[in-house]
């Protein structure tokens, strides 16, 4: 009897951990399979390489984050005691919010613009339901304009280098690739940002040719940090 | 008994599993050919208590023992770019058919003894009457 006892019993252990093991398996293999799992052995192979690559990628940038964190944490240490240092830390803070290497929040306007819903073969000229990158480029421009203090596309911040390129049916912001639907924060006075609304403003043209593009004013924006390197090679200053 | 013990280890086992946060895609195919292993020994060691010859020290080296050698073979796979877990999980596979198959013959040999038993009963309560 005792010896049955001690047999069901590791025999309920090991079901529980096999269990736990099975339950773990289909939850982490249903995460990652957001897209039907092809028939094709090969096709099977290369996503799971590309799932592998971008776990890499985020681990990567996960560990720059703890490393700039540090970074800050040794600046603010060094300076502690020194006057002097206080007020270069203080520049480089400044200078870094300027030039887009640190997250901004405050009030301004967010722009949703999305590939129209009409059928493309329908239409006299497919191109102009779809968001272009001049689009992009054109109402980015138009905040500038109007005072946005920053700019980001679909989370990619605009600096000073950033470039948005047609990239086929994406746009390219920063060597990023981004898709519809583009959603352009703007941190700025919302008055004036939302004069981009006005009659026969370019948001206005766009919705004429049935592109979506909606504008919405908000007192809470979080804009992220410029994530790439910026390097200059050729620019010296003067001294 | 037997049985009731390991409804419910299934049952804490599913409850633990689904509130437990998921590990990455990397390690899934380990943790799949791992799961495999598992599942076959618990086949096996239910076929032994069926057959009365378990040992839990045979039963239990074989759970870890197999789990962690199918790792090990995949691993080396994938280093050697040849899909040895593919045999793995077919010895794997084919054990577990076979100890299915004793755990199914053992309970259809008990249910038509049961069904033979009541049967000759009801001919003796018929013949009585």
């Amino acid at each position: 009897m005792n010896n049955n006892k001690t047999t069901s019993i590791v025999l309920g252990i090991m079901c529980m951990a096999l269990t736990i093991g099975i339950c773990i398996q289909i939850r982490t293999v249903n995460s990652y399979s957001t897209i039907k799992t092809g028939q094709n052995y090969d096709q099977n192979n290369l996503r799971a390489e590309v799932l592998k690559y971008k776990e890499k990628y985020e681990n990567k940038i996960e560990q720059i984050e703890k490393i700039d964190k540090d970074l800050e944490k040794k600046i603010e240490q060094a300076t502690n005691d020194n006057e002097n240092l206080e007020d270069a830390q203080n520049q480089i803070k400044e200078g870094n919010k300027l030039i887009g290497l640190t997250e901004v929040t405050g009030e301004g306007v967010i722009i949703t613009l999305t590939d129209s819903k009409l059928d493309a073969t329908t239409a006299l000229d497919p191109s102009s339901l779809v968001v272009h990158d001049m689009d992009v480029y054109y109402i980015v421009n138009e905040l500038k304009n109007a005072g946005a203090e920053a700019i980001s596309v679909n989370g990619q911040r605009i600096i000073t280098t950033s470039a948005i390129e047609c990239g086929g049916n994406i746009i390219t912001i920063n060597g990023e690739k981004i898709g519809s639907p583009f959603e352009i924060k703007a941190i700025g006075l919302p008055e004036n940002l939302a004069n981009l609304n006005r009659t026969g403003g370019y948001l206005e043209a766009m919705r004429k040719s049935s592109v979506g593009a909606e504008l919405k004013k908000s007192n809470d924006i979080t804009i992220p940090k410029y994530t790439g390197i910026i390097n200059y090679k050729y620019a010296k200053s003067i001294e | 008994m037997v049985m009731i013990s390991i409804l419910i280890g299934c049952l804490l086992g599913a409850i633990i599993g689904i509130n437990v946060p998921t590990i990455s895609y990397t390690y899934s195919s380990y943790l799949a050919i791992a799961v495999i292993a598992a599942l076959d020994s618990v086949f096996g060691g239910i076929a032994s208590v069926i057959n009365k010859k378990f040992d839990i020290k045979i039963f239990i080296s074989g759970f870890f023992g197999n789990a962690i050698l199918a790792i090990l073979l995949t691993i080396l796979g994938q280093k050697l770019n040849v899909d040895i877990y593919l045999a793995a999980i077919v010895v794997f596979v084919w054990r577990m058919f076979t100890n299915l198959g004793i755990i199914r013959r053992y309970y259809v040999e008990k249910w038509t003894e049961n069904f033979k038993k009541s049967k000759q009963q009801e001919k003796i309560k018929e013949e009585k009457t």
